[in-house]
């Protein structure tokens, strides 16, 4: 993560050069609104990674694995949804979590709808996604994406 | 970052940081009861910031140049009302190919709708932000590509309603208040 954010680091500071030169008045304001929201961002950044910190301690993988037993239906399908909805960390944990669960005999719908939900719909997430949104934007966002992967989990597990 | 006013004195600091202040309350509960658990998530939770700092300050820097140097007529007419359905169709793609954690991609989604992008186009590719390209391989490495292609379809394929959807709820307050003069 360190070597593509110094990456782009060099690749937006080029960018900031090549505008420079072309215009600096307006390349100064664009570095003003970057400082702006930077010091927007970093103490809610900071507050969501001590969340995610802490909600990978005391909830980790396993035992969301736990709540997805090999239970099928309405029942299994919501857990999956709120299982994923709440889970933290990067899609690559997703998928091995998610064929571990398949291989284990957990419903195909339900662990589809685990993943779409994990990717989508982020609880822990939700303040920073309201306080760059508005509540209302975030609220109904996370609340249709959540129906939307119940929908879609519904959809491939039972095609499958 | 939705309330552009400045609020003073202990009450404004709560209100505005209140997240932050959650944190470290829940941190300071969490090292009163368990102080080993409670190291290892502060331990983690900076090595994580650490690691996307050097990404959020190019993000910042990114989003400072939409502001000032994309112009609102081009974001109007490739992402607003005017554009019509190629508007969503754009979102949908750019959604798919987008990379990196959802925490960056809201304050530049958040430059590109000051602009005039229409909502449905931030949650167009909120949405389709779930497909992840990039990670299809390690996908039908562990779930099979059937499982991998059904599920990207069907990601796909309710993208665009549910934008629709949530941009109709979102603006129904501001119509109600045009209709009645």
């Amino acid at each position: 993560m360190i070597k593509v954010g110094l990456f782009y680091i060099v690749v937006i500071g080029a960018c900031y050069a090549w505008f420079w030169r072309r215009d600096r008045q307006k390349t100064a304001k664009s570095l003003q609104v970057a400082r702006q929201s930077l010091l927007r961002v970093v103490p809610l950044l900071i507050a969501i990674f001590g969340l995610i910190g802490l909600f990978e301690t005391y909830c980790p993988p396993e035992l969301i694995k736990s709540w997805l037993g090999a239970e099928s239906g309405v029942l299994a399908l919501l857990t999956g949804g709120l299982a994923g909805a709440v889970a933290i960390g990067p899609p690559l944990a997703a998928f091995p979590l998610a064929g571990s669960l398949l291989e284990s005999g957990a419903w195909a719908p339900a662990v589809a709808t685990f993943i779409v939900s994990w990717i989508s719909v982020g609880v822990v997430t939700l303040p920073f996604e309201a306080s760059v949104f508005g509540t209302r934007f975030a609220l109904l966002r996370n609340l249709l994406a959540f129906a939307a992967a119940l929908l879609i989990g519904l959809c491939v597990g039972l095609l499958l | 970052m939705s309330s552009q006013s400045k609020p003073f004195g202990l009450w404004g600091l709560i209100r505005s940081q209140w997240l932050l202040l959650l944190a470290v309350g829940l941190y300071l509960w969490a090292f009163a009861v368990s102080p080993e658990q409670a190291s290892r998530a502060l331990g983690s939770a900076a090595a994580r910031l650490a690691s996307v700092a050097p990404l959020v300050l190019a993000v910042m820097g990114l989003v400072g140049l939409i502001q000032v140097w994309v112009s609102r007529d081009l974001v109007a007419r490739l992402l607003g009302r005017e554009a019509g359905f190629r508007a969503l169709l754009i979102a949908a793609l750019c959604g798919t190919i987008l990379i990196g954690p959802a925490y960056l991609i809201f304050p530049m989604l958040l430059a590109i709708q000051k602009q005039g992008a229409r909502w449905a186009v931030i949650v167009i590719v909120l949405a389709t932000y779930a497909v992840k390209l990039q990670m299809i391989p390690l996908e039908v490495g562990f779930l099979g590509w059937k499982f991998s292609l059904m599920r990207i379809v069907f990601t796909m394929l309710l993208a665009i309603p549910v934008g629709l959807l949530v941009e109709w709820i979102v603006e129904r307050p501001e119509r109600r208040r045009t209709r009645e003069p």
